[in-house]
């Protein structure tokens, strides 16, 4: 129990922490907060999707389909304000539960499939609906063109009262606070799955599926609810992100970049974790946005060294890393290094990571 | 539909499955035996069409000679990368490797991106190119039929290497039991280089390829490599005879769809990755 | 504290002001349209030292901040909040990409800074249920658009085809947001002037995903009968779409294409004779200063242009330059009435902003396109004739 209370102490704290960011970007920094604010967005945006996405990692299924959850996301927003003109609240739970509808479907039939195979035929999945929403009638999904979406947050200029920046600044906060509020969300579930008996049950599927059956695990049930939480998130996230942008099209939104970027996150940050992800969400977009500022040109071969050595360094991630200091000042055992990074699985004594975990034994 | 152009969609497709062979070998191999997933696969065909091409712009070479000195270089490449990096990861979880190689496939793109710009680049001259033979009223591409016969040969060569050398059946060992064949005596690590190098030198000949047909970018790979890991994940990992099989149902299905559909071309993805996915699945169902 | 900043905000901004003016650029520097960003650049680059050399702008030297947009849209919004308010500049020049475009809409309006705009040529005119951009920003008096929209474009492409005298055109496009919404508008002008068209055929592009095989769609454009080809497609599907034209003993009149650019050194290839391209900018031009612009850029880039983006950024930081020494200050109306009333010089010959359908600064139109014919190896202007270097000659 002294976990939860914990975790909850620390995910308020966080939450506070980020609905008090941008007033505070604003009183350190005056008309700049309005960039760093959307810089900050970008990485709270890259955050949800790695987190969505480690939580069906955390059951062993990688998946290669995010990009079609954020694109069902979006385009379930953009289709339904085109067709009936709904209120812009609507589409976006909308669009979490299209992406979780679709998840279900896709979830289910590949439930028998293992590690490439799986991996490659979600990619297929989600070349296929790309494909397949480009070749709707123009008049439902905009063609190749795709759809405009109205912006949710239009804050109006006051001339004499206010500065145009501010203008910007109000829309920034917006949409930070929207993102901030689906991280929360993305914590608390994440905390709740590894708190309860799914995290064990998640862990087992991903070390031995077999093994987690004789244990009393229904891996289908199992593998289905992870599939259905990490995509209703992502889902979210592509009707917020839809309205931010302005517009979808398929090649936009069913990007195989999102896809990459969400597994690419996680595993910076350290996998199978709550603070690894978002961690790994923070460093990597400072770490690119600094590169950008420094090099002219050439910058994104700074960042593919970053890539490079951060696997050969740091094996397990950030959160491994944090552990391992942690550890290697006497802090304590596992499972200390703070309740987000929930370190038991960071410092790998459940074979998160581990060069020795069976479940990456490869077919 | 028009049936007349049937004959010339069944014959373009059976060729342009070389092409698909031609650029899967060489990830199977990869996965197969060692079992890296290897995200920077498609940054090899993209090094390999832009050596051929800056073969040609400084020496006149043409792309045929260019694949001498192309094979061995990018075998160089990927040696240099296994040694520095990949070998520290084989013991790692699968998805330690991917983030690894695709560090390098952004290293990799964006150096050429430094070096030889974002335009499209061209190959001027190959004379072969455009190359066409009329028979029974149907074109015989000199290019695809080309890539045909090299990907067969490629293929068979790698599938008598693997099943009658020596250095196949340490690859066979320790693609089967890597802690066995460490216990035997195999230099494992020296298989693996062996394994990863040849990976990317037959990536150098496929790039090559790209280089003709295509013109060289930095993100010329892209395209290949995601439809050369679902050719080798329909082939089954580590089946490499499978690769033949795989490539030609779905440079065929693509072939009469792109013929006889009404903008059937923008439907070639559509259908290429949905066989991907009906066969997975239905495979996985099967066996169970 | 804040009163603190502030005053070191304001400070720092006067510094800035006194060392010139500086203009805010948005180019895609990497990823997949680092061709076009990086020749964007190199034409910025140019114009920018000749215009120092010439004196800068307000008497001091012109300065520009170049931000890659990747041609992301999020990364492009962040780059543009990061020019208007930790570089302050007044001034947005480059542009690129239509889903980038539409992202920076709301914040465009917010900051409204003088907006001169390259890219984005979705105009949305003639798309039902869509709003592009000229329909998004075209009637903002602060925004200002350099390269032709979409049916300015198309204009010139059927103007072309009705000039050869062909009866029939077969119309192969690629099917993303470039080539795919133009096409129906495009097959309806060819019909309007009297042509016929047996096929319209979309086909995968190289940039978006294809692996470069159009056999298919070419045996269609062979079996429909049409006396010409016209594609829309990307400068990457120029190399396997001409070779396999002769690949398969397809023989139309004339083989005309419309990609943004030309692949580098296909001039030399067996390939381009007698293939026909619609085009911004060519040295042969007859204007005395696309002669001085290939000349110079060499002398600069060690090589020519590839890409007529390199023109248009070039003739764009000249109109900027141009226009806030003509309005004698960065005051935003002044510089604005300056670029509506101004004549500029470029690399395409004199040009001026004009209203088009509904935007209010219209810069290059439909006047702007060329089509030349590669002619033993070398770029012939066959069109428009005041332009003709050598008459357009039959592929048959």
């Amino acid at each position: 129990m002294r976990g939860i209370a914990r975790d909850l102490v620390v995910t308020v704290a966080f939450a506070i922490l980020l609905a008090f960011l941008p007033g505070l970007l604003r009183e350190l920094f005056g008309r700049a907060s309005v960039s760093y604010l959307s810089l900050a967005t970008n990485a709270l945006v890259l955050a949800v999707l790695a987190l969505s996405w480690d939580m069906l990692a955390r059951t062993g299924q990688l998946s290669l389909a995010h990009a079609a959850f954020t694109g069902a996301g979006g385009y379930t927003v953009a289709v339904l304000f085109k067709l009936t003109g709904a209120p812009l609240w609507l589409g976006i739970p909308l669009g979490g539960l299209v992406a979780a509808v679709l998840a279900l479907g896709l979830g289910s039939v590949t439930l028998r499939l293992f590690g490439i195979y799986f991996a490659i035929a979600t990619l297929a999945f989600t070349e296929v609906l790309k494909a397949a929403v480009q070749r709707l009638p123009t008049a439902v999904a905009g063609g190749a063109a795709g759809i405009n979406v109205p912006a949710l947050f239009r804050p109006t200029f006051v001339p004499g009262t206010m500065e145009r920046w501010e203008v910007a600044f109000f829309r920034n906060q917006g949409y930070f606070w929207v993102y901030a509020g689906l991280l929360v969300a993305a914590i608390v579930i994440s905390l709740v799955v590894q708190r309860s008996r799914l995290r064990a049950a998640f862990t087992a599927l991903r070390t031995n599926e077999q093994v987690a059956g004789v244990m009393g695990v229904n891996p289908a049930r199992m593998k289905l609810l992870a599939f259905v939480l990490s995509s209703f998130l992502a889902g979210l996230l592509g009707s917020v992100e839809a309205h931010r942008l302005g517009s979808v099209s398929p090649d936009g939104a069913f990007s195989v970049h999102t896809t990459v970027l969400a597994l690419v996150t996680p595993i910076f940050g350290g996998l199978y974790t709550t603070l690894g992800p978002i961690l790994g969400a923070t460093v990597l977009a400072g770490i690119e946005e600094t590169l950008k500022r420094t090099f002219s040109e050439g910058y994104l071969i700074g960042y593919g060294v970053v890539l490079v050595a951060s696997i050969l360094f740091m094996p397990r991630g950030l959160v491994g890393l944090i552990g391992k200091l942690f550890r290697g000042r006497g802090a304590g055992g596992t499972g200390r290094a703070g309740a987000l990074a929930d370190a038991r699985g960071a410092s790998g004594t459940d074979g998160a990571r581990g060069v020795d975990d069976p479940a990456e034994e490869r077919a | 539909m028009d049936l007349s152009l049937l004959p010339q969609a069944v014959v373009s497709g059976v060729l342009a499955s070389g092409l698909y062979a031609l650029v899967s070998v060489g990830l199977a191999l990869a996965i197969g035996v060692i079992g890296i997933v290897n995200f920077a696969h498609g940054e090899f065909f993209m090094v390999g069409a832009f050596l051929a091409y800056q073969l040609f712009v400084s020496f006149g070479f043409d792309p045929l000679l260019s694949l001498l000195f192309v094979a061995p270089a990018l075998a160089v490449i990927g040696a240099l990368i296994y040694l520095s990096s990949i070998r520290f990861v084989l013991k790692a979880p699968e998805l330690n490797q991917m983030l690894l190689t695709f560090g390098i496939g952004i290293i990799l793109q964006n150096l050429a991106l430094l070096i030889w710009g974002g335009d499209p680049r061209t190959i001027a001259n190959v004379p072969y190119r455009s190359l066409g033979f009329q028979v029974g009223g149907v074109s015989i591409g000199a290019v695809p039929l080309g890539s045909f016969v090299i990907s067969l040969v490629l293929v068979t060569g790698l599938y008598w290497v693997l099943a009658a050398t020596p250095l196949g059946r340490a690859m066979r060992a320790v693609a089967q039991n890597r802690i066995g064949a460490g216990l035997v005596g195999l230099e494992v690590n020296r298989v693996y280089l062996v394994a990863f190098a040849l990976s990317a030198l037959l990536a150098g000949l496929g790039g090559v390829m790209i280089g003709v047909i295509q013109s060289p970018t930095p993100t010329v790979g892209l395209g290949f490599t995601l439809k050369a890991f679902a050719i080798v994940v329909l082939a089954g990992l580590g089946n490499i005879r499978g690769i033949v099989g795989a490539a030609l149902t779905v440079a065929l299905a693509e072939s009469l769809v792109a013929t006889l559909v009404p903008n059937g071309d923008a439907l070639r993805n559509m259908v290429f990755f949905a066989i991907i996915f009906v066969v997975l699945v239905w495979r996985s169902r099967r066996v169970a | 504290m804040k009163r603190i900043i502030a005053t070191l905000v304001v400070a720092l901004f006067a510094i800035a002001m006194a060392q010139g003016v500086t203009i805010g650029v948005l180019s895609p520097l990497t990823g997949g349209a680092a061709g076009t960003g990086q020749a964007q650049k190199a034409g910025f680059e140019l114009a920018l030292a000749e215009i120092n050399a010439a004196g800068g702008v307000l008497g001091q030297p012109l300065k520009i901040v170049i931000e890659d947009t990747k041609a992301d849209a999020a990364t492009g919004v962040a780059a543009f909040e990061k020019l208007m308010t930790e570089d302050n500049v007044e001034f947005i020049a480059g542009g690129y990409s239509s889903g980038v475009t539409l992202a920076l809409v709301e914040s465009f309006r917010t900051f409204q800074p003088v907006v001169s705009w390259i890219g984005g040529a979705v105009s949305g005119v003639g798309i039902d249920g869509f709003d592009g951009i000229e329909e998004l920003l075209g009637a903002e008096p602060w925004f200002f658009h350099v390269h032709p929209w979409d049916y300015q474009n198309t204009e010139a492409s059927t103007s072309f085809m009705a000039s050869t005298g062909v009866k029939s055109v077969a119309l192969l496009h690629e099917d993303s947001a470039f080539g795919g919404p133009g096409a129906i508008a495009a097959a309806g002008l060819l019909q309007n002037a009297g042509m016929s068209v047996p096929l319209v055929e979309a086909f995968k592009s190289t940039l978006t995903g294809g692996t470069g095989d159009f056999r298919a769609t070419i045996a269609k454009a062979a079996a429909s009968g049409a006396d010409a080809l016209f594609w829309i497609g990307y400068d990457s599907d120029v190399v396997p779409l001409t070779s396999q034209i002769r690949e398969l003993k397809y023989d139309p009149q004339y083989i005309f294409g419309a990609p943004p650019g030309w692949p580098s050194e296909f001039d030399a290839a067996p390939e381009a004779q007698c293939v026909a391209g619609l085009i911004g900018y060519l040295p042969n031009l007859p204007n005395p200063e696309a002669k001085t612009f290939l000349d110079s850029y060499v002398a600069m880039h060690g090589k020519a242009p590839d890409n007529y983006m390199a023109a248009l950024a070039y003739a764009q930081l000249w109109s900027y330059a141009d226009a806030i020494n003509a309005a004698g200050s960065t005051d935003q109306d002044a510089v604005i009435a300056a670029l509506e009333s101004g004549t500029f010089k470029s690399p395409m010959g004199e040009w001026s902003f004009k209203p088009s359908v509904i935007a209010l600064h219209q810069g290059f139109g439909s006047e702007m396109w060329n089509v030349f014919q590669f002619q033993n190896g070398v770029r012939e202007i066959v069109w428009p004739l005041a332009r003709a270097t050598a008459p357009l000659q039959s592929c048959r």
